[in-house]
């Protein structure tokens, strides 16, 4: 399918390009990627990308890029992400140092959710979570997820499952 | 971008979801050993989200072979070129034994070739090959291509995991 666009109040989120690739790379050279895979060799992180983009083709929809309108900067990429080796699809994100405490992954997060919910008809959503990961653990609470579980993932070891507000907790919220 | 190339015997068309069992049986075999493999399912959607990928990246990639009148692709074949490679790759995988000996992998490359030199504008084609991977070695030859003992191999790779074929170019 060819990959839309969305636009919350401050973002724009839309196809992930070769231009980001640099933000990717920069970021995956720090400890800051430790729950994503760990530090990673550049030349990873592109195949990385090439394999987040080819999710698209793969399942009909994946993660979008995602930029700050005002500023043009690179925050990264969130959105639906179920390569085969996960449990049930998941709402991802990964965020750029250049875009932290300022609620762009929520922004980001919660517009990919409702887009998977309105738009791919996803009845539930998860995160799959490190749990020593601390600050995305505090994001998927704000975005009302519940610890449901765990996931022992064969190279990622174990995971928590948190489980997102279903289609019509989100509609039926204040 | 064009996607979708004609030859005599096959249509050669981007990699889709339709390729997942057919990529997956092949990654749980010893035949995917020279490209990467043994790998486990999980990890062979993946490959093949990354090839996808390098299709949106680059604007071309490898195409699946599908033999004329089939509908599921029986391997892969044309140009590549993640970002660790020192030149621009024709590369080909034939995923099962059953689709051997028939000169698909000949004629996909072949065809690829063509297209990476006229459309694509490449004009240094390689192909990188794994030491005891007989069958690759003796198709490059057949496609005209030379060992280069001196070109450059992809890191992490050097000489005795990787041989660099070098393609003539004008004749494609």
């Amino acid at each position: 399918m060819t990959q839309p666009t969305l636009t919350t109040n401050r973002l724009i989120l839309r196809p992930i390009t070769a231009a980001d690739i640099p933000h990717e790379q920069a970021f995956h050279q720090t400890d800051r990627a430790e729950f994503v895979g760990g530090p990673m060799h550049p030349a990873d992180v592109w195949r990385y990308i090439a394999t987040q983009i080819g999710h698209w083709t793969l399942r009909g929809y994946g993660t979008f890029a995602v930029e700050e309108k005002d500023t043009g900067i690179f925050c990264g990429h969130v959105g639906p992400w179920y390569p085969a080796d996960w449990p049930e699809p998941e709402i991802s994100w990964t965020i750029m140092e250049a875009a932290e405490g300022r609620g762009i992954a929520h922004e980001a997060a919660l517009a990919t959710r409702n887009w998977a919910y309105d738009t791919l008809g996803w009845t539930t959503a998860i995160s799959m979570i490190d749990p020593a990961n601390t600050r995305s653990i505090a994001l998927a609470e704000r975005l009302g997820a519940r610890h449901d579980g765990t996931f022992d993932h064969h190279r990622y070891g174990t995971m928590h499952i948190w489980r997102h507000p279903s289609p019509a907790e989100v509609r039926d919220a204040p | 971008m064009m996607t979708q190339l004609e030859t005599e015997r096959l249509t050669l068309r981007r990699p889709n979801h339709l390729d997942v069992d057919a990529v997956t049986a092949f990654y749980a075999t010893d035949r995917s050993q020279y490209v990467g493999g043994p790998v486990d399912a999980s990890d062979a959607w993946r490959k093949l989200a990354t090839f996808a990928g390098h299709w949106d990246l680059r604007g071309y990639g490898l195409f699946a072979i599908v033999p004329k009148g089939e509908t599921a692709a029986i391997g892969l074949a044309g140009p590549w070129h993640p970002i660790n490679w020192p030149e621009t790759e024709i590369g080909w995988h034939i995923w099962s034994t059953d689709h051997e000996g028939k000169g698909f992998a000949r004629e996909a490359a072949l065809a690829t070739r063509t297209h990476a030199h006229q459309v694509l504008g490449w004009t240094n084609i390689v192909s990188y090959i794994a030491p005891g991977n007989d069958r690759s070695i003796a198709l490059a030859k057949r496609l005209g291509a030379v060992q280069d003992h001196d070109a450059p191999v992809p890191t992490p790779h050097d000489a005795s995991t990787c041989l660099v074929f070098r393609h003539p170019m004008g004749a494609a």
